[in-house]
This record gives C-alpha cells, sequence and structure tokens, in this order.
C-alpha cells in the first residue's frame, strides 16, 4: 500500500515537526528569560497552552474568511513540510520530496501567510490590518537576500531542487555553508526577519499592536496557528539545515543541527529592541543584499 | 463566399446594427451586442482552420488573410475575453448613456483585435491596429473624465508607436517589394546592418507602447482607469497583449537572426524588468483601485516582455502562458471593480469596505483571481511564474531574477491591499445597502476565476496550443521536455508534479477546516465587526476603525528613492515645451500685411541666392 | 463628343455674367443657374474624362489657331482629373450653400454666387490651359474673384484679410509676369508645349531666374511657406463654402500650376530639391502652427496648407510613386477638407468668435455634423480604413523607396501634431459637458447642407474601404504628368483637331 505508507509517513512528519516545533518554542521561552533574567516558563509550557486552547471553545466569530485563516496557514506549513526532505536517506519522511523545488517552496511559503492576513482582516480589528501591512513589507524585505542566497546555489550547481543540492552535498563531503560563504551569511541574516524575533517582531509587536494579526482569535482558531507555526518553524530550519548544512541522517544529527542554527536569529533577537518597519525593510537592502550580491557574483565566477 | 470575410463583415455590421438597433429597443440592442460577438466566435473556433488564407490586393499590393497556430493562442485570449466581457458589459453598462456608441466601439476593438490576428501583411496589420487604437481611445474618453489630458496621452503615445511602426512597414516594403510578414523575416537577415538596427527598433516602439513597457508606459494608467471597467477588462486583458502578440514575431522573427540580438534581448528584458518593478510599486502606492490595477497591469506586462527578451523556449512558454492567465485574472479584477464601482458609487479603498459579506461571489472571483496575479500554487499564475523565474535563472541572467522576484513579491502587498481594501475590515452602515451585483456580471467572473484554477493544475491544457504556435515561429517541440499536462520541468530536468501537489493542498485545507469548525461552529455565533478587542476598547457603532489610509506607508518610505524619479513629468515639460515652440512657430504669421510683404521678397532674396545650390 | 474642354471655362464665365441679369426676373434663378451650371460641367467633364481614358487626350484650339500660335486647351487624364474633382466640388460647394443668406440678403447673395462662379470658372481654366499667359490670366482671375470673396462679409477684418491677400497676390502676378516675359524674351513663345521642347535652349541662368519667378508668382495660390500669409486669414474671414472652395478648388489649381511648370515647362526630371525642401518647411511650419489655434477655420486653413506642403513633397520626389501619391493626397484633401469646412462652419454657426472653446458638448446637440466633423478629422490625419490613410500611406512608400527616411519620419512627427489639434476638437465636441454660458447655440444644418456632406462621407468612407476604386485613375493621370514629351507631341501636332 503504497499510499498509505506515504499517508502514513505524511502524518509521522507532521507530528514530529509539531512537537520539535513546539520543543524549541518552549525551550526560547525559557533561554529568553534566562538571558533577561527572569525563570522563566517550563520548556514544556507550549505544551500546556495548546492543550488549554485545544480545550477551549471559541464562542464568536467574524465570517468565513476568518475560519478559513487558520486552515490556510496550515496548508502552507504543511504543504511545505511535505516537500522540504527531513533526513537524508528519506524513508519514512520522504513525501512529497521529489514533487517540487525552490522556487515552488518560495512560493507556498508565502500561501499561509496570506491566507492568514485575510482571516485577520476580516475581523475588522485594526491592529491586525496594520500588522499585516507590516508582515508583509518586512516579507519584501528578507525575501531579497534569502532569494538571492537562494538563486546563487541554484546557478553554482545547476539545480533548482533541495534534494539535488542536498546531493551535492553528499558528493562532495563538504556543507554548503562552506563552499558558499556567501550564500550562506545571506541566507542567514534573510532568517533573521524569517523567524520574527527581535528586533524583526513588528508583526505581533504585543505592546503596540496587541499581537497584531492572531488578535480576534482564540481557541482552536489560535490554537491552529500556533501549532501551524510550530510546523514552520521546523520546516525553516530543516530547509536550512538541507540546504547549508549537508542535511540530517538521523533525528539525533537534525535536532542538534536545527538548533544550533535556530540560537542565531534567537540569540540575536534576545539582546535587540524593536526596528521600525522602514528600519527593518533597509535593513535587509544593506549588508544581506551585498553578500546576496557577493554570493551570485561567486557563484557566476567559479 | 470564404468563412474570414463573413467572420469580418458580421462584426462589422453587427457593430452598425447595434449602434442602430440601440435607437430602437434597449433590449434589442443587448441581444444583438451579445450576438454579434459569439457568432462571430463560434464560426472562428468552428470553421476557421489553421493555415487558411484569402489573398486579395490593394493599391497593388499583396495582402493575405489567414490564422497561424501563433496567432491562434491569441485569438482565445481575444475571443474568450471579449466574450465573457462582453456579457459582463451588458449588465455592468446598463442605464449608462450612449450605450449604442459604447457597443459599438466594443465591437470594432475586437474585431480590430481578430483582424491583427489574421493580418499576415504589415499594411492589414497596420490598418487593424489603427482601428484598434481609436476604438480604444474611444473608449478612453467615453466617461468624459480628463479627455484633454488621458485621452490625449493614450492618442499621442499610440501614435508615436503606430507611426514608428508605419516607418519599419514602408522602410520593409522598399527593401523587400513585399509587405507580407514572412518575407520580411526571410529577407531580414540580408538586409544591411543600418535597417537591422532601424527596423526592430521601431517595430518595437510600435509594441512596446502597447505592451505598456516602460518608458512608453504613461499612457496606460490614466485610459486603464479612465475606460468603463467592462472595457477595461478587455483593455488591460486583450488589447495590450497584441503588443506582446507583435514583439514576439519581432523578438523570434527578426531580432533572433541577426548577431547583434543578444543586445537587444538583454535591453528589452531590463526595460521589462523595470516595467515590473516600477509597475509594482506604484501599484502599492495606488488608494484607487482602478489605478492600482492599472500600475499592476504594466507590471505583469513587464513580466511577459521578459520572457519573451530572454526567449529560450522556457521562457516564451512561460511569456505567452501568463499573456493568457492575465488576460483571465486581470479581466475578472478590472470587472470586479467594476461591480463594485456599479454597487457603491466609488472604487477608492479609502471608502469602501468590508464588502466580503455583500458580494461574497465577487470576493469569491477576486480571491481566486488575486492568488493566481501573486502567482501563489496552486492557481494558475503560479505556472508562468514559475517558468518564468526557471527561465532567467536557466539563461544566467542573474541580477534579472532578483529583480524580478523584489517585484513579485512586493506585488503581494497590492494584492492583499485589493482585498483588504474593498472586501475585508470594518462592515460599515454607510455600505450596508449594498447588494451582489447581477448575475450577467458575477458569472463571467467567476468562470474566468475557476478558468484559473483549472489550469494552475493542468497548464498542458493551454501550454498544448501555446506549443504548436511556437514550433511555427521556429522552436522545437516543448511538450515532453518543458512540460506534460501537469507536470512541469525546468532546464536542468528539475521538476514541478501539480497533481498531488493540489491533492494535498486540499486534503490538508479540508482537513483543518473541518478541524477548526467541529464542534465548534454550531456554538460559535458570528458577530459584526464592531464586536472587536481593540486595545481592550469596544469601538462604537459610529467609530470607523478600518485601516485603510497610508496603507503600505512604511514600505513606501523605505522604496521611495526608486520612486523618486517619474518619467511623466518629463513627459509633461517636454510636451509643454513643444507647444510653447509651436505657438512661437505660430507668431510667424503676424497678421501683418506688411510682413508677408516682406516675406515675399525675402524668400524671392533666398531662393536667387541659393539658386545654384538648389539646382545643382 | 458631349462638348469641348473648352465650355469647362465659357459656360461659368458666361453664367457669371447672367446670374445678375436673370436675378432681375426671379431671385431663385440666382440659386438655380449655379447649380445647373456646375452640375452640367460635372457631366461634361466626366464624361469628357472618360472620354480622354479611353482614347487619349484632347487638345482644343481656340479659334482656330494652332499651337503654337493660339492659346489651346489640353484636357489630358491629369487636368482632366483635376478638373472633373474641381467641378464636382464646384457643385458640391453650390449644393452646400444652397440656401446661403436667403430670404436675408438678396444682393450679398447674388456676389456670392457670381463670384464662385468665376472662381471655379478660373481654376478649370488654370488647369486645362496650354498656354502661360492664359494661365496668368486665369490666375488673375480666381485671385480677384478670391480677394472678392474674402471680403464678403464687409467688416473691418475681412476687408483686411483681403487685402492682405491682394497685396500677396499683386507681388505675385508681378513676379509671374516677369517670369512670362523673361521666358518670351528668350524663346519666343508662350505656349507651354513649345517652351517645354525647347526649354533646354534657354541660357542657364535665365531659366533658373524665370522659374524663380514662377515660383514665387505661383506659390501665394499654391500656399506655399511663406508666401501663405493671406491664407489663414482669408480661410478664417471668407464665408464657410467660400474657404472649402479655397481649400477644395483654388489650392489644388496652384499646386497644378507650379507642378506643371516643373515637371513640363522646365523638363526636370527625378527628384526637386526645391519642392521637397519648401513642402517639407511649409508643412512643418503650418502645422505646428495649427496646435495652438483658437479659431476652428484657422485652425482648418492651416491644416489645409500643411497638407498642400506634404503634397508638394510627394510631387517633389519626381517619381512615379511620387507623384501618385501627391494626386492621391489632393484628391482626399479636396474631399475631406470641404467636409471639414462645411461642418465646421455649422458647428460655430452662431458664433461671433468662431473659436474651438465654444464647441463644447455639441455632438450630442447635432450629431450628424459632429459626426461628419469627426469622421473628416479621422480621414485627414490619416486614420485607417479612412480615406487619408492610403494616401498618407503612398507618400510614405514612395519617400522610403527613395530612401528619404528623415523625411518620413519628420511627416509622421508632424501627423502626430496634426493628431492632437483634431482630435482636442473632436474631444471637446463629443466628451465635454454642454455648457450654455460659453457654448454656441447650435443651429440646425439645411438638408441640402447634409446632403452634401454625406456625399462627401461616403466619399471618404469609399475610398478608405476600397482605395482601388481610384488607384487606376491616378495612376493614369501621374503617368500623363510625368511623360512630357507625349504632351509636347500631343500638343504640338494638335491632337485631335476639333471642328464644329
Amino acid at each position: 500500500m503504497d499510499l498509505l505508507t506515504n499517508i502514513l509517513g505524511a502524518i509521522a512528519t507532521i507530528i514530529l515537526a509539531f512537537v520539535v516545533g513546539m520543543s524549541y518554542g518552549g525551550i526560547v521561552r525559557k533561554i529568553t528569560a534566562r538571558v533577561h533574567n527572569r525563570l522563566g516558563p517550563p520548556w514544556y509550557q507550549n505544551f500546556i497552552d495548546a492543550y488549554k486552547l485545544f480545550g477551549k471553545t471559541t464562542a464568536i466569530h467574524h465570517g468565513w474568511m476568518q475560519i478559513m485563516g487558520p486552515a490556510f496557514l496550515m496548508v502552507s506549513s504543511v504543504v511545505t513540510l511535505m516537500f522540504v526532505p527531513v533526513l537524508n536517506n528519506g524513508g519514512w519522511f520522504t513525501n512529497l520530496n521529489f514533487k517540487g523545488d525552490l522556487i515552488f517552496l518560495l512560493y507556498l511559503m508565502v500561501f499561509g501567510p496570506l491566507g492568514m492576513a485575510l482571516g485577520a482582516g476580516q475581523t475588522g480589528n485594526p491592529n491586525s490590518a496594520i500588522g499585516v501591512t507590516r508582515g508583509l513589507s518586512q516579507m519584501v524585505g528578507f525575501e531579497i537576500p534569502w532569494v538571492m542566497a537562494l538563486v546563487a546555489l541554484m546557478i553554482q550547481f545547476n539545480t533548482t531542487t533541495i534534494t539535488g543540492l542536498m546531493d551535492v552535498q553528499q558528493m562532495s563531503g563538504t556543507w554548503l555553508m562552506f563552499s558558499s560563504p556567501f550564500a550562506f551569511i545571506a541566507a542567514v541574516l534573510a532568517m533573521l526577519g524569517m523567524f520574527r524575533y527581535s528586533p524583526f517582531d513588528i508583526v505581533g509587536a504585543p505592546t503596540e499592536l496587541a499581537s497584531g494579526p492572531v488578535s480576534e482569535n482564540g481557541g482552536k482558531f489560535l490554537f491552529t496557528m500556533m501549532s501551524s507555526g510550530s510546523i514552520f518553524s521546523f520546516v525553516k530550519l530543516t530547509l536550512y539545515v538541507d540546504l547549508f548544512m549537508g542535511g540530517a541522517d538521523n533525528l539525533i544529527i537534525l535536532l542538534i543541527k536545527t538548533f544550533s542554527i535556530y540560537m542565531i536569529p534567537v540569540l540575536y533577537g534576545i539582546v535587540s529592541p524593536r526596528y521600525r518597519t522602514e528600519q527593518a525593510i533597509r535593513f535587509f537592502w544593506g549588508w544581506p543584499l551585498f553578500f546576496g550580491i557577493l554570493a551570485i557574483l561567486y557563484a557566476a565566477i567559479f | 463566399m470564404e468563412i474570414i470575410y463573413l467572420i469580418f463583415i458580421l462584426f462589422l455590421s453587427g457593430a452598425i446594427a447595434t449602434f442602430l438597433l440601440g435607437k430602437v429597443s434597449k433590449r434589442l440592442r443587448d441581444i444583438a451586442f451579445i450576438t454579434t460577438l459569439v457568432v462571430p466566435s463560434v464560426l472562428f473556433f468552428t470553421q476557421i482552420n489553421i493555415g487558411q488564407t484569402v489573398d486579395f490586393s490593394v493599391l497593388g499590393i499583396h495582402l493575405s488573410w489567414g490564422i497561424t497556430n501563433f496567432s491562434y493562442i491569441f485569438a482565445y485570449i481575444v475571443l474568450g475575453l471579449g466574450v465573457l466581457a462582453g456579457i459582463y458589459a451588458v449588465a455592468a453598462m446598463k442605464g449608462k448613456e450612449n450605450l449604442g456608441f459604447f457597443f459599438f466601439n466594443y465591437i470594432l476593438s475586437i474585431m480590430a483585435m481578430m483582424g491583427i490576428l489574421f493580418s499576415r501583411d504589415l499594411i492589414s496589420f497596420f490598418v487593424f491596429w489603427e482601428i484598434m487604437t481609436w476604438s480604444s481611445y474611444l473608449m478612453v474618453v467615453f466617461t468624459g473624465k480628463d479627455v484633454q489630458k488621458v485621452g490625449i496621452k493614450y492618442f499621442i503615445f499610440s501614435a508615436i508607436g503606430a507611426y514608428a511602426m508605419l516607418m519599419a512597414i514602408v522602410i520593409t516594403y522598399s527593401l523587400t517589394g513585399s509587405m507580407m510578414i514572412s518575407n520580411l523575416i526571410f529577407a531580414f537577415p540580408d538586409f544591411e546592418f543600418g535597417m537591422q538596427i532601424l527596423i526592430p527598433v521601431l517595430l518595437l516602439i510600435g509594441f512596446g507602447v502597447k505592451s505598456a513597457m516602460m518608458p512608453l508606459h504613461v499612457w496606460a494608467v490614466g485610459s486603464y482607469s479612465h475606460s468603463p471597467m467592462a472595457y477595461t477588462a478587455v483593455f488591460s486583458g486583450a488589447l495590450s497583449k497584441m503588443g506582446i502578440y507583435g514583439m514576439i514575431i519581432v523578438m523570434a522573427g527578426l531580432v533572433s537572426r541577426i548577431p547583434e540580438g543578444y543586445w537587444f534581448r538583454e535591453v528589452i528584458a531590463w526595460m521589462g524588468a523595470i516595467t515590473a518593478v516600477g509597475g509594482t510599486l506604484w501599484a502599492v502606492a495606488q488608494d484607487d483601485a482602478k489605478k492600482m490595477l492599472a500600475y499592476s497591469s504594466v507590471a505583469q506586462l513587464g513580466y511577459i516582455i521578459i520572457g519573451i527578451a530572454i526567449g529560450t523556449p522556457l521562457a516564451m512558454l512561460a511569456s505567452l502562458f501568463m499573456a493568457i492567465l492575465h488576460g483571465m485574472f486581470k479581466g475578472t479584477l478590472f470587472m470586479a471593480v467594476g461591480a463594485i464601482e456599479k454597487q457603491t458609487g466609488t472604487t477608492n479603498f479609502t471608502e469602501v469596505t468590508g464588502l466580503i459579506r455583500k458580494m461574497p461571489f465577487t470576493f469569491l472571483a477576486s480571491l481566486m483571481s488575486i492568488i493566481a496575479l501573486a502567482g501563489i500554487p496552486p492557481l494558475g499564475g503560479f505556472i508562468g511564474k514559475w517558468m518564468l523565474y526557471e527561465s532567467v535563472i536557466g539563461s544566467n541572467h542573474y541580477l534579472l531574477i532578483i529583480v524580478i522576484f523584489f517585484s513579485s513579491t512586493a506585488a503581494f502587498l497590492y494584492c492583499y491591499k485589493f482585498l483588504f481594501g474593498f472586501f475585508l475590515g470594518q462592515e460599515e452602515k454607510e455600505w450596508a445597502h449594498v447588494k451582489e451585483a447581477p448575475a450577467m456580471m458575477v458569472v463571467p467572473m467567476v468562470i474566468l476565476a475557476i478558468g484559473t484554477f483549472i489550469f494552475g493544475v493542468f497548464p498542458g491544457l493551454i501550454l498544448n496550443p501555446i506549443d504548436a504556435g511556437l514550433q511555427e515561429l521556429g522552436y522545437a517541440v516543448t511538450q515532453g521536455r518543458y512540460w506534460e499536462m501537469s507536470v512541469l520541468f525546468n532546464e536542468w530536468g528539475d521538476t514541478v508534479v501539480l497533481q498531488p501537489i493540489l491533492y494535498t493542498i486540499l486534503a490538508v485545507f479540508v482537513f483543518f477546516l473541518a478541524f477548526v469548525l467541529t464542534k465548534n461552529f454550531k456554538k460559535t455565533r458570528y458577530v459584526s465587526t464592531k464586536d472587536i478587542s481593540s486595545s481592550g476598547e469596544i469601538p462604537k457603532e459610529h467609530e470607523n476603525l478600518t485601516f485603510s489610509r497610508g496603507f503600505f506607508q512604511p514600505f513606501l518610505r523605505s522604496v521611495e528613492p526608486l520612486m523618486r524619479r517619474k518619467i511623466d513629468p518629463y513627459y509633461n515639460s517636454f510636451g509643454r515645451g513643444m507647444e510653447a515652440i509651436f505657438d512661437f512657430v505660430r507668431r510667424i504669421y503676424t497678421g501683418n500685411g506688411q510682413t508677408y510683404a516682406l516675406y515675399v521678397v525675402v524668400f524671392a532674396l533666398l531662393l536667387l541666392i541659393f539658386k545654384d545650390r538648389l539646382w545643382g | 463628343m458631349v462638348g469641348s474642354p473648352v465650355l469647362l471655362i465659357a459656360i461659368p464665365l458666361l453664367a457669371a455674367f447672367l446670374i445678375p441679369l436673370l436675378g432681375i426676373f426671379w431671385k431663385e434663378l440666382v440659386r438655380i443657374i449655379p447649380g445647373l451650371v456646375l452640375g452640367y460641367l460635372t457631366i461634361l467633364s466626366a464624361s469628357l474624362y472618360i472620354d480622354v481614358l479611353n482614347t487619349g487626350t484632347i487638345v482644343e484650339t481656340i479659334a482656330g489657331w494652332r499651337a503654337p500660335w493660339g492659346i489651346n486647351l489640353v484636357f489630358s487624364p491629369l487636368t482632366g482629373f483635376l478638373a472633373t474633382l474641381m467641378t464636382f466640388i464646384g457643385f458640391i460647394i453650390w449644393l452646400y450653400s444652397y440656401r446661403f443668406k436667403r430670404n436675408v440678403e438678396f444682393e450679398a447673395a447674388k456676389k456670392y454666387f457670381i463670384f464662385l462662379m468665376l472662381l471655379v470658372a478660373g481654376s478649370i481654366g488654370i488647369v486645362i490651359t496650354g498656354d502661360i499667359f492664359n494661365q496668368f490670366v486665369f490666375i488673375e482671375i480666381v485671385g480677384i474673384s478670391a480677394y472678392a470673396l474674402t471680403a464678403f462679409y464687409t467688416g473691418r477684418n475681412s476687408a483686411e484679410a483681403a487685402f492682405k491677400y491682394l497685396i500677396m497676390g499683386s507681388l505675385s502676378a508681378s513676379a509671374l509676369l516677369i517670369a512670362i516675359i523673361l521666358i518670351y524674351s528668350q524663346l519666343g513663345t508662350l505656349n507651354m508645349a513649345e517652351i517645354a521642347a525647347n526649354i533646354h535652349n534657354m541660357p542657364p541662368q535665365y531659366r533658373v531666374t524665370a522659374m524663380i519667378f514662377f515660383i514665387i508668382g505661383i506659390g501665394v495660390e499654391a500656399e506655399i511657406f511663406p508666401l501663405n500669409g493671406w491664407a489663414p486669414d482669408a480661410y478664417t474671414e471668407a464665408p464657410g463654402p467660400v474657404g472649402s472652395a479655397f481649400a477644395g478648388i483654388v489650392v489644388k489649381a496652384g499646386i497644378y500650376a507650379m507642378v506643371r511648370m516643373m515637371f513640363t515647362l522646365f523638363d526636370i526630371s527625378g527628384p526637386m530639391q526645391i519642392l521637397i525642401i519648401i513642402g517639407m518647411i511649409t508643412l512643418v511650419v503650418a502645422e505646428t502652427s495649427a496646435l495652438r489655434q483658437v479659431q476652428l477655420k484657422r485652425m482648418l486653413a492651416y491644416s489645409s496648407i500643411g497638407q498642400m506642403g506634404l503634397v508638394l513633397v510627394a510631387f517633389g520626389m519626381g517619381t512615379k510613386a511620387g507623384v501618385f501619391a501627391a494626386l492621391f493626397l489632393m484628391l482626399n484633401h479636396a474631399i475631406i477638407k470641404p467636409l471639414l469646412f462645411f461642418s465646421g462652419s455649422y458647428l460655430v454657426f452662431n458664433s461671433k468668435e468662431k473659436n474651438i472653446s465654444e464647441m463644447s458638448g455639441l455632438g450630442k446637440l447635432m450629431p450628424f455634423t459632429a459626426a461628419f466633423f469627426a469622421l473628416g478629422s479621422f480621414a485627414i490625419v490619416g486614420l485607417p480604413p479612412f480615406a487619408g490613410f492610403w494616401s498618407k500611406l503612398s507618400v510614405l512608400t514612395a519617400a522610403a523607396n527613395d530612401g528619404l527616411l528623415l523625411i518620413i519620419a519628420i511627416v509622421l512627427l508632424v501627423s502626430i501634431v496634426e493628431i492632437v489639434y483634431y482630435f482636442r476638437v473632436i474631444n471637446r465636441i463629443y466628451f465635454f459637458k454642454f455648457d450654455k454660458a460659453t457654448s454656441v447655440v447650435p443651429h440646425k444644418p439645411r438638408v441640402n447642407a447634409l446632403i452634401a456632406m454625406a456625399i462627401l462621407a461616403i466619399l471618404i468612407l469609399v475610398i478608405g474601404f476600397y482605395p482601388d476604386s481610384v488607384s487606376e485613375i491616378l495612376n493614369r493621370a501621374s503617368e500623363d504628368l510625368l511623360n512630357t514629351p507625349d504632351y509636347i507631341k500631343n500638343v504640338l501636332s494638335t491632337g485631335q483637331s476639333l471642328t464644329y
């Protein structure tokens, strides 16, 4: 039963992503608290929150689009997960790895936020809309160096698939973060924006926007959004590991690699205040862009 | 009677009949209008065979009409959109004045576009091109807004384009002695160097104007937003594609056959890229939906131009696919704006909000079109975007790809603005009376929107005729190499398999929708958008909390350096300067008899002085 | 044989003298006679023309004096074409102005019709005569009647315009006379064919000087720059139908004289730089001046001048294609410009200033007139599928064949200017709101005027959709102009000698 195996594998992947993403979120909260000289919640606090939200009933809604918003978000994160290879040899986690390439992935990744933005829009809460505009603007900012990094990889190795790039690393034995360092730097800088930790937490900015797009959502809506966010973080981290750190042969290595790369935005964020939107955009069009161009030049020349 | 003639006679007589019947009965007029669009379309798709031609001669010049595989692609756009937007127009324009005139021009421009596609020679091509221009011009000025500015600007630019083209045509005629397009293509590599440069440049100016390529785009925004929306759907969706049609012929037929073609391609590609970026940024800055979509059209045409300029098989597939898809989704969006304008009386984002529950079908059609416009899978827009990126990367245009990516990411901003501005946000009492548009307006929109969905999963349906057309332009077979019915390949063999993707997306979507809804929705009740927690306060009934002014201000502030330079003021001051010069010239005629007498004497003296020069 | 070419001149001249006499008996005769005359002339001229196309040029000697001693009339494919065109346009003008000043002012109307007859007679005379002095006389007839028609409204402005015209006309007449004297002193003949046969025996200095004086002499009627200072004023001040007569008939005669002089008299073959240069300057200056005009008729006048410049350019190319294009342009202009003048006069009928700005929103109130004006504008700026396009295309292809790329570019750029000023007017007529305070009070056109306009409009459409309907005629005419030896031979051997 090929289809059944696939479905089971997909469910396993989703569960893995959910658990890992949630745990990472909890650990980050802990770390942040410690750096801020607080005690902080336990690392499993996110699971408790999720359970509480899952159990709650949503009392009100503002229309169909709001209901579809979380589903759109989930589509984006889950389908992206299906396309990102979790382990080098696939196995249970093969999913749809060979059915799409990086450019497809790039577009798929914006599907969710946009759907979510529509859901947020229907609530009529001005903070949601402001958060959305900020989020989209920031996306335009970090997308540029991120795409430049990816394009550099693509033209360097004449492939646009993740699996192709992973094969390249397997074959040569070096990680791409060493063989195309500028692309890696650009991608990591772009990642700061992608994870929306400080100083790029302008979307949800708790003090200004009352958590922005997710305000007006509670119960299962919020639970879905939260799980989606966790899965999405896991996907993005795995993608970085796949692209630049040679992928992972087993789950332990995967966890180590993802966690270490996760610390970059987290640690940078802990010690940073928040940018204004245009500052955030301009940030990405400064050094990250420069490294992106270097990466492309490097790829084009070598 | 040749069926080709019959189609044109039907169009022409139908246009006149519609105009005249308008004086008798409105219902008859509407029926005549729809019939005039539908009957020739049916004839075209059932009776016309590819390769069948009719030949005749005018003023001793041999002319020929016939359809080719390549022009057939565009016939789908023209007739498909023409008929659907025509049905829409009947309902949308109901109750307006001068409708006979509107329908007359509508049919004429559809006829002219078909004529362009039928033309196998440059003279018919030009004749139909000009008919298309003036009939669309009459539509631009139809509403009577800013006629002297917007209308004249459109016509000046069209005339510049058309006359550049005409110059190329007469030069071609003097060089080859024939007006046939095929002869031009055949003889082109043997032309002398200067002509090999001049002719494509002139032709590209002509086509660049219609396809709104920067810096020839300045007419587009005003014209698109000033025409009645029912026509703008055709204007932006189909009419601008005629520029693309011509451009492809020039690029594939002429430019690719000379050694200097490389530079042409680079320049045009970058002009397309600038068009795309500029159009997108300005679209983000607009508060009026019509203008926003107009700029967006300019930007989308920029992508198409890039694909044409790159000219690899994949890029051509991408361009043509995008051309068709753009006709569909931009047509839908303009129609949606027209529906909103009809129901609310305004198209400004800062005025209208919260229509989603009042105009659900319009919203649905807009949503799907916007997703297609943004290029998000699984809708059709993605296919074109994907192929374009792959072709740009595959043909080593590294900086170009960044520019395109930037503009298509920035496009998300205005995409969201469109949906949010009209449909989402606070539902205000002011718009409580708004109803869904009539079925005749909604149905064409929904049909087109569903089309974008189908072509997003089975792009092969469109790529198949495109492939046939490309083979005619001299490209190799692309089926199997770059695409299957629902699989795409790039130059390196990487694939996107669309069907499993769609199924996964649907499965996940349905699952989580059900997840959110189960045991939940029944107990969940709908509350109005006034019932929100805005920083702990509940807004009062009269408080409008919709965020719509300065929507993307932070973003616009950060891209401000890019938008500081506008070409429009330069054109305007050039125009003013020319008028001043002309005014000065006018003063040569002083109105004084003595001066005139002096002119006679001076003229005589000049002739006497230069007589040796003049007669050698 | 239905008649002879001499009737084309004699009958209108006679009619001009008879009109006042017959007017005494019945006032309506003043209006009817010109119509009968012009109608007859059109039929006569057309049938003669068909004859000529079938059998060859008719050369008629007056009073039995054979060329080169006597005066002769040459009715060839070219002159016949122009004469037919002129009589036809004359007839249309009569049709349009049938009710001119009817029941208002008898004396004025009488004058108008008399001078109109003289104008037509003189113009036809310029075209079909074979003798330069005779041509001079006809030019003077045209001039005098034109001065009178310009001054028709006996106001200060019209008098001034007529006076300017008179000054220019007199200067040119002197120049023309000098040229004729020069030629006569050298060659001892005034017959065109004879001059053409012997022109190369004339010393070059004399030849060139004579030519220059010819150009100045004829240039005023042909409206070339800078000799056309009179034209805008005259067109503006003269009544509407007179403006169309100037544009449709008089200028054509002037252009013909110019071209006949260059091609036949001085037997120049190949490109004529002077015509091209003068034509281009005329075209550019006139069209650019037109852009900023405030008065409708003045704008049309400049447009007319510009078109004539283009005609000269086309003639100047000296090739068959060029001449064909030039004749095509003349034909189209003769049809389109009267239509514009006709409809334009009605659009500003009740206005004192005749300003363009007063035309707002007239399209709804005067649908037919406005539609005719729009059609005329579309046609004259050369939009397909109307008549003007084909002539413009012919000019451009002719220029391209000679490799005159710069000229093509300038002509096209000027066309854009042309489009701008015509479309500004159309926009104003159709898409502006009618404003009681500023707009003209609409004046419904009479039936006869509508018929006249409709005939012209139909012709525009016919030529536009089926240009081959006239191409054969134009081909024959252009061959005729280029074939100087045949012209000489036909005239000097007296062709078909006519006795009756």
